[in-house]
């Protein structure tokens, strides 16, 4: 019993360092957020005091509405477009590469070695109006009036690139879990090769598709690097709104009730998702 | 996995408990200070001491002096500079600042370099220094007449310009030869085409300008209907967006042909690119400066003001302004640089006379609640 | 999207321009997710090729956004710009400095929470997975009304240090995490068997074998701090790394060195993670420890 005791001692020892961080560090900071949120600024000070001023969420709602609905548009896009483009990167690194298998897994994590920062940067010089790609795409059609830099297809294609490799990872770990003997077996039973996709593939690498998803939609929904760096004057994002009230309008309780009522929606979003997709992709293995 | 049992659950309220208390501890110590706290407002004037020594940090935009300046003032003085360019934004400078300047510290730094609005604003706030003009007889001397007496500091005790300029259209001439005013700029033939400066003391006076509004006596209405056009133009596509300095790229990649700009910019562009082209808009232009000043809490201002000091001798203004191409607040550079540098001496983008910017204005002050409403709308364009 | 069928049946040599076509069409359709995944490929490293070619760039102005010609100064000099150079040298002190302090108390946490059973379990792994559920900007706007209501004297190194630990702590808990699940435990029974303490038997078997586990969420936390911009750019005060000096010199014109420091931590990090795999398979062949695990398990420090 003793022993029991102090193993229990020994895993409170453990776990505080890292409990009392994130506590203080994480969980404190948001109460603090949502006071301010609910503050008055004492006009012409700076200075703010606690007043329950709910129409702080009500004014911020009203005034970047666009915007809160426009970031779930465009990390929605992007998340679909990840899944689309970086399924068959998946399925080909886990059962066609062969040799190849860690040389393409080298590509997908590679970009994660340049800063983000200068990718997107490099995007923009990739995108610019007078650059062969953007000429190229005119040239076959895809880029009417030869503009796509400052457009909302520069940012979705930016937010696309810069978290593809999360759609790709989990997505390659979960195919390559899979048993391909029960592929084999499909195919004896005359299954054609589509339907052994969508009959057998699909289903097992679902897990892979939910991590993916959660991992490409939560920072897509709250970045604001790609809109900064891709997007035009109409293509701001709620990151943006939140940073510009924060750092340079020292507007704090309205950043403050935009930032919450931006977690709460992807808290929910992302709890109903799993509700439908199931929940042990987000959590790990062995929690919940 | 989970067991419950006696020890383990008090061990783990000794946990809570521990972090609860820890928990309020912090939030006791929330009290009284940061900005729930009161409000403390505090006045300072600089001490000069016998001789300027030791360290001075200062603060600059980034591409804004010289690479000569700094390592002479050091020779000459003695003094060792810490020279940042970390501002780039006056907002955001100011607003990372500001936690420490409420509570009488300034970041280690002794000079900031700010626009007319923002130093205005920190005198109001008690943020700035009284100047000692005892230890500033350069500046007394040098300082050009019409910015002696500007309305937000009319002896200029607390501030000492650093460079002035002018608001107004850099084109591109093969493009968009037929830009002149700033209406031409709402022209469907350049949409999607064209940036404007997310500086609201600048755009929307422009804007007013074009829609003929005196923007010295400009009202709320005449800023809020300015705005409303802008919004327009930015929801239609007709400006791609909004930038500070980096209008500069967008020019050289052909990502916009016509833009609102700044005349030193306008300089260094067209060395680069022969097409490129300041326009003085028909309707005038926008005047505005930066001002140095000496935050509260700086160490070593007698170092701060041998700086200011010596950046006002005419020779060392001379090489500033060869090299930032702004508009000087030092009179005597014009002769230095007519004889050095000719096609720099006779520029009238860095020595406008008075008819070049004969219609033009300051760059006005906005105050109390109409600036809190014109801001928040003009920001409300910005994140479209 | 289809799987390739075994067989091919043969042509017929009578239409043989058409069977071309067929053949080709075939071809086509066999490859067709070989070719998608090559393209994806390749749209992942056209940044990572415009960024080294653009460090070879000779701008005549500002700004180095079109090519104008080439020239290896830049490489020959990376380190004369001192603003760059400063804010870089802040941002490996910091990213140092917190994956230390995150790697230790991350894998303090995941022992805690695969060695032990305790009250309050649930809670814990709610805490350790909601950072990661949480939006950056979220994270760094919620730090920064801590900061300012605390009224913290000076944003700066203290406070980037504690928000880059913040956020790099879960992630290192969820590598080790991963790594110790697939433990074999016999091994420690085995050297307390043999009269080891608790201690001792950490020390000499399970710290080792779990080290190449720490390792990997040690380059995870490494690799997200030198890369974080938003939550620093909220929580920076006048402190400047090398993101943030990125954003500020975006508005005046990239200098070319920016491209050349980012080519140096590409080859850095592609270094290290070599060495990672290295060390994980002599690790593996050593102990020869569930010899099907994927030695790719470490290289992804990105899965998370």
């Amino acid at each position: 019993m003793a022993a029991a005791i102090r193993r229990r001692s020994v895993a409170y020892f453990l776990l505080f360092p890292g409990a009392f961080w994130l506590i203080v560090f994480f969980v404190i900071p948001l109460y603090f957020m949502a006071k301010l949120s609910l503050d008055t600024e004492i006009p012409g000070t700076l200075h703010y005091h606690f007043t329950w001023h709910w129409d702080n969420y009500k004014e911020a709602l009203e005034l970047y509405d666009t915007q809160f609905v426009r970031s779930f548009i465009y990390a929605g896009i992007a998340t679909f477009l990840c899944l689309v483009i970086a399924y068959p990167l998946a399925y080909v690194i886990a059962f066609k590469a062969g040799r190849w298998r860690n040389l393409m897994l080298f590509a997908v994590v590679a970009p994660f070695f340049t800063t983000y920062l200068v990718r997107t940067l490099a995007w923009k010089t990739i995108l610019a109006d007078e650059s062969p790609v953007t000429e190229f795409l005119h040239a076959i059609g895809l880029a009417p009036n030869s503009h796509i830099l400052y457009t909302a297809v520069a940012v979705i294609a930016g937010i696309t690139y810069n978290f593809l490799p999360f759609m790709v990872l989990p997505l390659y770990a979960s195919l390559e879990r899979i048993d391909v003997r029960v592929l084999e077996a499909s195919k004896d039973l005359y299954a054609s090769a589509s339907s052994t996709f969508w009959k057998v593939t699909l289903p097992l690498s679902l897990p892979g598709v939910v991590a993916g998803t959660l991992l490409t939609f939560i920072p897509a929904v709250g970045d604001y690097i790609n809109a900064e760096f891709l997007g035009g004057a109409n293509n701001r994002m709620i990151g943006n709104v939140i940073q510009s009230l924060y750092l340079t309008q020292s507007n704090y309780s309205s950043a403050a009730a935009l930032s919450f009522v931006l977690m709460a929606v992807i808290m929910v979003v992302v709890f109903v998702y799993i509700r439908f997709a199931g929940s042990e992709a987000l959590m790990g293995q062995e929690a919940v | 996995m989970r067991t419950t049992g006696k020890p383990g659950r008090s061990a783990a309220l000794k946990l809570a408990v521990a972090l609860a208390a820890l928990a309020a501890t912090v939030v006791l110590a929330a009290c009284g200070s940061g900005i729930e706290g009161p409000v403390e407002a505090t006045a300072a004037k600089v001490e000069l001491e016998k001789k300027a020594s030791g360290e001075l940090v200062i603060s600059n935009w980034p591409l804004y002096i010289d690479k000569k300046t700094v390592p002479n003032f050091e020779k000459a003085t003695g003094i060792s500079v810490a020279y940042h360019e970390d501002i780039n934004s006056n907002e955001e400078f100011f607003n990372k600042m500001q936690p420490l300047l409420s509570s009488g510290e300034s970041g280690g730094r002794s000079i900031f370099v700010l626009a007319d609005y923002m130093v205005a604003k920190m005198m109001k706030l008690g943020y700035v220094q009284e100047l000692d003009k005892s230890a500033l007889p350069e500046v007394e001397a040098n300082l050009s007449k019409s910015l002696r007496h500007p309305p937000f500091d009319p002896e200029r005790s607390y501030t000492v310009p650093w460079q002035s300029g002018m608001t107004g259209l850099i084109v591109n001439k093969e493009k968009a030869p037929n830009v002149h005013s700033i209406c031409d700029l709402f022209n469907p033939k350049y949409k999607g085409k064209v940036d404007f400066l997310n500086e609201v003391r600048e755009t929307v006076p422009l804007v007013m300008k074009c829609e003929g509004v005196n923007t010295e006596k400009a009202t709320e209405a005449d800023w809020l209907k300015a705005i409303e056009k802008i919004g327009e133009a930015a929801s239609s596509g007709q400006i791609s967006r909004f930038t500070g300095n980096d209008y500069a790229q967008d020019l050289t990649n052909g990502n916009a042909i016509a833009v609102m700009g700044w005349s030193g910019d306008a300089v260094q562009l067209q060395i680069d690119n022969p097409n490129l082209e300041w326009r003085m808009p028909t309707e005038g232009c926008m005047l505005w400066s930066e001002d140095m000043v000496i935050p509260i809490g700086a160490p070593n201002p007698t170092a701060a003001e041998a700086f200011m000091n010596y950046v006002y001798k005419p020779e060392v203004q001379a090489n500033i302004t060869e090299y930032v191409n702004y508009v000087s607040p030092v009179e005597g550079v014009q002769e230095i640089l007519v004889k050095r540098e000719p096609a720099l001496g006779k520029n009238h983008l860095i020595f406008p006379s008075a008819s070049f910017t004969k219609n033009c204005s300051p760059t006005p002050t906005l105050e109390g609640k109409e600036e809190k409403n014109v801001i928040k709308a003009f920001d409300e364009v910005l994140n479209g | 999207m289809s799987a390739t069928p075994a067989t091919a049946t043969p042509g017929r040599g009578s239409l043989s321009a058409e069977t071309g076509v067929a053949r080709a069409w075939r071809w086509l359709r066999e490859h067709a997710v070989n070719i998608v995944a090559v393209l994806v490929v390749v749209y992942l490293l056209i940044p990572i090729v415009v960024i080294f070619v653009f460090s070879f760039n000779n701008p005549a102005g500002r700004y180095n956004f079109t090519w104008v010609g080439f020239t290896l100064s830049h490489w020959s000099h990376p380190f004369s710009n001192t603003e760059l150079t400063n804010a870089l040298l802040m941002s490996l002190k910091l990213a140092l400095l917190a994956t230390v302090i995150s790697t230790i108390i991350g894998t303090m946490m995941a022992l805690a929470l695969v060695r032990h059973s305790f009250f309050g379990r649930r809670v814990t792994n709610f805490l350790i997975v909601i950072p990661m559920a949480t939006p950056e900007v979220v994270m760094g706007a919620s730090l920064l009304s801590f900061f300012l209501i605390l009224g913290t004297p000076a944003l700066g190194f203290e406070t980037l240090l504690i928000a880059h630990v913040m956020f790099c702590i879960s992630f290192v808990v969820v590598v080790v995490r991963s790594r110790l699940i697939g433990f074999d435990r016999s091994l420690e029974e085995a050297a307390k068997d043999l009269g080891a303490d608790a201690f001792t038997t950490f020390r000499l078997v399970t710290f080792p074998l779990i080290l190449p586990g720490i390792f990997g969420g040690a380059m995870l936390a490494f690799a997200l701090s030198i890369d974080d911009f938003v939550i620093s750019n909220f929580n920076a005060g006048s402190t400047v790394t090398f993101p943030l000096y990125i954003f500020g010199a975006a508005q005046r014109g990239i200098p070319v060195e920016v491209y050349v420091v980012a080519m140096i931590l590409f080859f850095g990090t592609v270094l290290a993670m070599g060495f990672a795999t290295l060390q994980q398979r002599r690790a593996e062949r050593m102990t020869a420890i569930r010899p099907e695990q994927e030695e790719s398990d470490i290289a992804l420090p990105g899965i998370a």
